[in-house]
């Protein structure tokens, strides 16, 4: 049996790191059972028999939230052989809170004082003896971030673990309330295990209700229990969970009046503090802001991200993959669709999306380099204040600033939104922003038919930004969004250098989330894309005896010359006239569309196949990023046309049309899987889904009909156009019927 | 007793009492912020609040601040 030591800590308290410093690369991420809270597990470096399990970051054991349930549902079920607690040094009173809650479950533990290079240079003295021998367990000075003291702590506690002593509890409560516990400990003793009775004990006391249901106690001493509490209460005038509170606070405090010699004086501003007073300053926040986001973009996209993106696309996948192969495959005889299938199915598809990852690992750099300083956690909230005016928290803004990079990782930040509510439309309305993938979209529309006009990206930014708006509005009135917006409170990580191997780790971990589903989702729909869109049934053309004969020759199943006849064509044909309303109503683009679900960077290839814009040495992806003005409208002429032809002569329309659908719709497999993880509920999920293709849809009928409608074209589809405007008006201004205020005043009136 | 959110930036103030929900309050125990606690308000954005307590920053929004009483 290994030894499991559990990583327990506050957040910010730098838990994390070194869990990374422990464990290194052996690392198992999955989740708690039931629940969207991250457990990772790894083993400790150069010893095999230490499970180091890291408990989600927690400021108490109290079960509030649903990192504090999972927590303490692994120390009191799972019972590590020792607990492994981690101080942030610099904030010890706070942190110790929860260090006193741990002692109390009677497992070995081991304190980590950490960020002691901080404290040392405040000048701050701590007597490790004094606060060990008070707390029961041994207490060593840490610096994770400098790789400090990391191991020493860990050999302690697996030694602590292997030892299996008994351990003292610290003496937390004085008085009554320890008269209280004592009293209640004598009546569940049998009840629950002997090395739980005191925290059991503390938690009844407090009336927690998962603890009563979970011991279901008989009648009489869940009677004998409250007739001590409600005694305790009227002799402190507080109510129990208070009462435990304060005491706990008051004998932290001696602890540290006893053991922490300050260098400064308390409440002195710090440094941080002084970054704060300009960084979220009323005037100067926001453009501070903008700048910052400016700055992080530019980079990512224009400069450096472009770069390493047109190395991957054309000199690594191309030359370096795609063609060896080619030319590899060919020397060995292989069959042409063999050939076909692997290097313009298989290796281009991949490829396509391979290609956008050094951009992407540019972009989560920078903002890895953000979350790691601090500063995101002061973007969250800077545009609280915002966000809250459409039912979101400033939480809900940090999956959006990663989701314009991948949604998959983007929807995967959702995570840190505590609010149930909160963290459901962040994951519905995340992939509303363009992602890197949508980008050739847009560039093929602006480029067929816009004369590759600026102010098509840009309006799709504004678009995303305007649905996100809108969707929030609109589902805030809906029942199961309803309701206040929880409160907004949040811990600022005090401001700090980055570390180059958190920073270099976080972003690696969100863009390998985006790399797997490329080899996973996308390849194997990539291949299912290619043959869908190579065979299917087609007529061969008649020969001379047929001919004679006056046979019409019968459909084959074949390689298709036509991709009309491909399989994917058909199923096209059929879907198309779902379409028509919003102006393509065609199969090509219909077609695009589906593969679009698949991986939207994936659209643009499909309409140079379809289209036949693709010529021999110059697909249409790569004319769109290096090919002249001129070229690209010339070369995308038949997008154009096609467009024109489904809309009678509106074709700027039916694509723009076309580009708000594909960007508003359900987004690609892959961040539709992680949509499924993070709601961890089907219903939810198909909810999500089908909430973006009708939102899509509807937003894509109204520009397109009433664009119609101004250039003077009226038709039935004008009245459904404006029938959806007034719909999507209704549901945002019409009154909130789930508002708390509204309610209060109606019974005032009645009253 | 007044809401601490009138409190200005760089004020510092004790906390007589807080309000609301026990989820809430123990929320902001857990935090920090319990009586006889001083608070030091760093930053105040729109209502919303950065506040130093016990030696960590925590960021409150506007009605959380109505809540703590100084």
């Amino acid at each position: 049996m290994p030894i499991k030591i559990a990583l327990a800590g506050n957040p910010n308290s730098g838990k994390t790191t070194m869990f990374n410093d422990l464990t290194g690369s052996r690392q198992y991420v999955g989740n708690w059972p039931g629940v969207t809270v991250e457990k990772k597990e790894g083993r400790l470096k150069g010893a095999d028999d230490v499970v180091i399990q890291d408990l989600p970051g927690i400021y108490s054991l109290s079960p509030y939230t649903l990192e504090e349930v999972v927590a303490r549902g692994y120390l009191v079920n799972e019972k590590p052989d020792a607990i492994l607690n981690i101080v942030d040094a610099t904030n010890i009173e706070r942190n110790l809170y929860l260090t006193t809650q741990l002692a109390e479950l009677g497992i070995p533990m081991m304190i980590a004082l950490n960020m002691i290079d901080v404290t040392r240079k405040n000048g701050d003295r701590i007597d490790l003896k004094k606060l060990g021998g008070a707390l029961g367990c041994e207490v060593i000075e840490t610096s994770a971030l400098k790789g400090e003291g990391s191991r020493q702590v860990a050999e302690k506690a697996a030694a602590l673990g292997k030892a299996h002593k008994t351990v003292e509890l610290p003496h937390v409560f004085t008085g009554s309330v320890e008269h209280a516990i004592a009293h209640i400990e004598d009546l569940i003793e049998g009840k629950v295990e002997k090395r739980f009775l005191r925290w059991y004990a503390i938690k009844l006391f407090e009336r927690d209700e998962r603890v009563l249901a979970e011991l279901n106690l008989p009648d009489a001493i869940t009677k004998g229990i409250e007739e001590a509490v409600k005694s305790c209460e009227a002799e402190m005038d507080d109510d129990a969970e208070s009462i435990i509170t304060n005491q706990r606070y008051a004998y932290i405090n001696r602890l540290v009046t006893d053991c922490v010699k300050k260098g400064k004086a308390r409440g002195s501003l710090t440094t941080s503090d002084k970054i704060d007073r300009v960084v979220t300053n009323r005037i100067l926040a926001l453009p501070i802001f903008i700048a910052v986001m400016f700055v992080v973009y530019y980079v990512a996209v224009t400069t450096i991200g472009t770069i390493v993106t047109d190395f991957t696309n054309d000199v690594f996948v191309g030359e370096w993959i795609q063609e060896p192969a080619r030319a590899l495959l060919e020397g060995w005889n292989v069959a042409p669709w063999l050939v076909g299938l692997v290097c313009d199915g298989i290796i281009a598809g991949c490829g396509a999306v391979l290609g956008f990852v050094p951009q992407m690992l540019v972009l989560f750099f920078m903002l890895a380099i953000l979350e790691d300083v601090g500063y995101m956690a002061r973007i969250a909230f800077i545009m609280d204040r915002i966000f809250r005016k459409f039912g979101l928290s400033g939480k809900s803004f940090i999956p959006m600033l990663i989701g314009s990079g991948c949604g998959v990782p983007g929807i995967m930040a959702s995570r840190t939104i505590e609010s149930d509510r909160d963290r459901k439309m962040t994951i519905m309305t995340t992939t509303f922003i363009p992602c890197g993938a949508k980008l050739p979209i847009i560039a093929l529309i602006s480029g067929a038919l816009f004369g590759n006009a600026g102010w098509v990206a840009t309006s799709a930014y504004f678009l995303g930004v305007a649905a996100i708006v809108i969707s929030g509005i609109m589902l805030k009135k809906t029942k199961p969004f309803a309701g206040d917006p929880s409160p907004f409170v949040m811990e600022l990580p005090a401001y700090h250098a980055p570390s180059a191997v958190n920073v270099l780790r976080s972003m690696w971990e969100r863009g390998w989330s985006f790399i797997k589903r490329a080899g996973t989702v996308i390849l194997v729909s990539s291949i299912l894309i290619w043959f869908a869109q190579s065979y299917g049934w087609e007529t061969p053309e008649a020969t001379e005896d047929e001919i004679a004969a006056g046979n019409e020759p019968a459909a084959v199943w074949c390689a298709v010359e036509n991709t009309d006849n491909s399989v994917l064509g058909r199923v096209g044909s059929v879907v198309a006239p779902v379409f028509k309303p919003l102006g393509f109503g065609d199969w090509k683009p219909t077609v695009a569309t589906i593969i679009g679900l698949v991986a939207k960077e994936e659209v643009v290839n499909g309409f140079g196949i379809m289209y036949n814009t693709d010529t021999d040495d110059l697909d249409t992806a790569t004319l769109l990023e290096e090919g002249e003005e001129e070229d690209i409208i010339e070369g995308l002429s038949p997008i154009a046309a096609g467009f024109a032809e489904t809309s009678n002569g509106h074709g700027k329309l039916a694509a723009y049309a076309f580009m708000i659908f594909n960007l508003l719709c359900a987004p690609c497999f892959a961040a539709i899987g992680a949509i499924k993880r993070e709601m961890n509920n089907a219903r939810w999920t198909w909810f999500a889904i089908g909430y973006q293709c009708v939102f899509a849809y509807f937003i894509a009928l109204i520009v397109y009909q009433l664009g119609l409608a101004v250039c003077g074209v009226f038709s039935i589809g004008t009245f459904f156009g404006l029938a959806a405007l007034a719909l999507i008006v209704y549901m945002l201004v019409r009154p909130n019927r789930y508002d708390d205020k509204h309610l209060t005043k109606s019974v005032k009136v009645s009253a | 007793m007044i809401p601490l959110s009138m409190a200005g930036v760089g004020e510092t103030a004790s906390i007589q009492k807080i309000t609301g929900r026990d989820e809430v309050r123990q929320h902001l125990a857990e935090l920090g912020f319990v009586v006889g606690e001083r608070v030091t308000v760093v930053s105040v954005l729109g209502g919303s609040m950065i506040l130093s307590v016990k030696d960590s920053r925590v960021a409150i929004d506007r009605t959380m601040a109505m809540r703590i009483m100084v």
